[in-house]
């Protein structure tokens, strides 16, 4: 990945230590980190205050309604978290498309044939009857999340502005299609929160290897030991590449 | 022995009958004031929901409605009070005739509805004044209580419009399930939260002179509807074809409960090219997050529990 900081090297090379410095590998740049914060505010927004709705008969609906200040409120909230959230959604495909100066088809985000036989394996290692899969950049979970998430957010962006802006839609589309949108957007609001809460919650938060949470969404790294463990052939990538680049620094492997 | 004074006094010197006989002045007291008309001596419960209605606070009494002398008293009540002009309960047919007297303007819109044209028909039972308003309860409309007031507008039509024995015995074809198709919509879902600045049956369909959706003088015919949507306080401005977006709100709203209930072949021709695609694919949209969603929240979940339990059988992973 040219042009792309791979790991922080603290204070090794400026004290001219020859003892190394804990080593961190950059799993997110600071953009991306920034975009992740946004969608997690904008999302929990927009779960609270359109749950009620999706559940109007729930004792709890009129409970969180009244707890975000009434029914105006409530949509007032939902449509501003919405807006912002479609600004992201924008933002994350001008900036990765077009700012972003990596070649498209380089990207690790692609899902590949190594993903479905990962995605096999992951299974079979489960019930004990293989290794555990070896990830590079991205895993089949990661990139199951990622494409989900773009997925969703398109879904909800178009069919959100349609509900938001009824009349102006059935300028172009017939009123059976805006109902229409009604319904995708609350059943991919659905799907979309329970993933989040269930599947990515566990894999970032509840699960023993991370728990109470996996950092890197704060700090965008990942420890040597995290990187060893649950990106093991970037790990070697990454080695290989430094070690190609500079005979200078060592490291203790 | 004591005087009689003394007695009394000793008496009322006990703080409980003491407040037991000021209670009893207050009661009685109020009792007494209830009867400003003689009526109230018979028809206890009518005269006190009478109480509750707001012509009664603007200083009407039951002779107004019903004729007779509800000033009258002494032995002869009955005798005195059904005299002159004197109506008793109003024939459902000739309920308007009351309220006419009055109100004119609100009889004359009512007599251009398709309620009256029901009764007129023949089917006494069809909506008139007191179905809505309700009869000795009649309260302002902007008073929240009322059954006439704008929030309370979908309960107080579902009284008969939710009732099957009466939808098809004057008038087959009259759909019940209205309001549970109303209550799919956004309006409702915001009105059941106290949004009440959204549209309820009176907003489209019309009060007084409502009328049938195949009469092209209803507010919900089809050529109608960007107006009665774009009224100032809703949607004002809005500019759609009102072929695309029709007024069939109430069967499309079903399919949120996933089944089928549109009819199609009571489509008018033209109709049919809008809505026969739109519908099957929301249907099948419906459908489609059925599975996706049980399909994936499924798998996912199932490996996190194999997660789970493989960390307990090999406790150490890597």
């Amino acid at each position: 990945m040219p042009g792309q900081k791979l790991l922080e090297v603290s204070d090794s090379e400026l004290t001219g230590d020859n003892t190394m410095g804990e080593v961190f590998f950059k799993r997110f740049t600071f953009n991306q980190l920034v975009e992740h914060w946004a969608m997690i505010g904008t999302f929990m927004l927009l779960v609270i205050s359109g749950m009620p709705l999706k559940f109007p008969d729930a004792w709890w609906s009129p409970v969180i309604v009244n707890l975000l200040g009434g029914f105006e409120m409530r949509t007032l909230i939902h449509h501003t978290a919405g807006i912002g959230m479609v600004f992201l959604g924008v933002y994350h495909v001008v900036y990765h498309v077009f700012i972003d100066k990596e070649s498209l088809l380089e990207r690790n985000v692609w899902p590949t044939l190594k993903d479905v036989k990962d995605f096999w394996q992951t299974i079979q290692f489960y019930v004990g009857k293989a290794e555990h899969p070896k990830f590079g950049r991205y895993s089949w979970k990661e990139k199951f999340d990622y494409w989900g998430a773009f997925w969703g957010m398109v879904m909800l962006c178009v069919t959100g502005l349609v509900m938001m802006f009824p009349f102006v839609a059935m300028e172009y589309i017939p009123y059976a299609y805006v109902h229409l949108s009604t319904i995708i957007h609350t059943d991919e609001a659905l799907l979309a929160t329970l993933f989040i809460f269930i599947v990515h919650w566990w894999n970032v938060h509840y699960s023993p290897e991370v728990f109470p949470m996996s950092k890197a969404w704060i700090t965008g790294n990942l420890s040597e030991e995290q990187m060893k463990h649950e990106h093991p052939l970037e790990y070697e990538e990454i080695m290989r590449q430094m070690d190609e680049k500079s005979e200078k620094i060592t490291f203790n492997r | 022995m004591l005087s009689p004074a003394k007695n009394l006094y000793l008496l009322l010197k006990n703080k409980y009958v003491l407040i037991l006989v000021l209670l009893i002045s207050v009661f009685t007291s109020i009792g007494y004031a209830q009867e400003d008309v003689s009526c109230y001596h018979c028809h206890t419960k009518v005269v006190s929901e009478f109480r509750n209605n707001v012509h009664y606070q603007k200083g009407f009494t039951c002779a107004d409605c019903h004729g007779g002398n509800d000033q009258s008293n002494a032995s002869v009540i009955s005798y005195n009070v059904m005299s002159g002009n004197f109506i008793g309960r109003p024939n459902r047919n000739n309920i308007t005739n009351v309220c006419s007297k009055c109100h004119p303007v609100e009889t004359n819109d009512y007599k251009m509805s398709i309620h009256w044209e029901q009764i007129k028909k023949g089917h006494p039972e069809a909506a008139t004044c007191t179905d809505c308003h309700g009869i000795h309860e009649i309260r302002a409309i902007s008073d929240p209580n009322s059954s006439s007031n704008h929030a309370n507008s979908p309960a107080t039509c579902a009284k008969c419009h939710s009732n099957k024995e009466m939808m098809s015995a004057w008038y087959y074809g009259i759909k019940t399930d209205r309001f549970d198709t109303y209550k799919e919509s956004f309006h409702w879902r915001a009105l059941d939260k106290g949004y009440t600045l959204v549209a309820t049956c009176s907003d489209c369909h019309g009060n007084h002179n409502t009328k049938s959706h195949t009469d092209p003088a209803s507010t919900t015919y089809l050529d109608n509807l960007p107006k009665t949507c774009g009224k100032e306080k809703c949607h004002p401005g809005v500019n759609f074809d009102a072929k695309i977006a029709s007024g069939l709100v109430h069967d499309k709203e079903s399919l949120h409960t996933g089944e089928l209930v549109f009819n199609k072949s009571n489509l008018e021709p033209q109709m049919k090219d809008y809505y026969l695609g739109p519908f099957d694919l929301a249907y099948w949209i419906a459908i489609f997050f059925k599975i996706l969603t049980t399909g994936v929240i499924g798998i996912f979940a199932g490996m996190v529990i194999l997660d789970f339990f493989s960390r307990i059988k090999i406790h150490k992973r890597w």
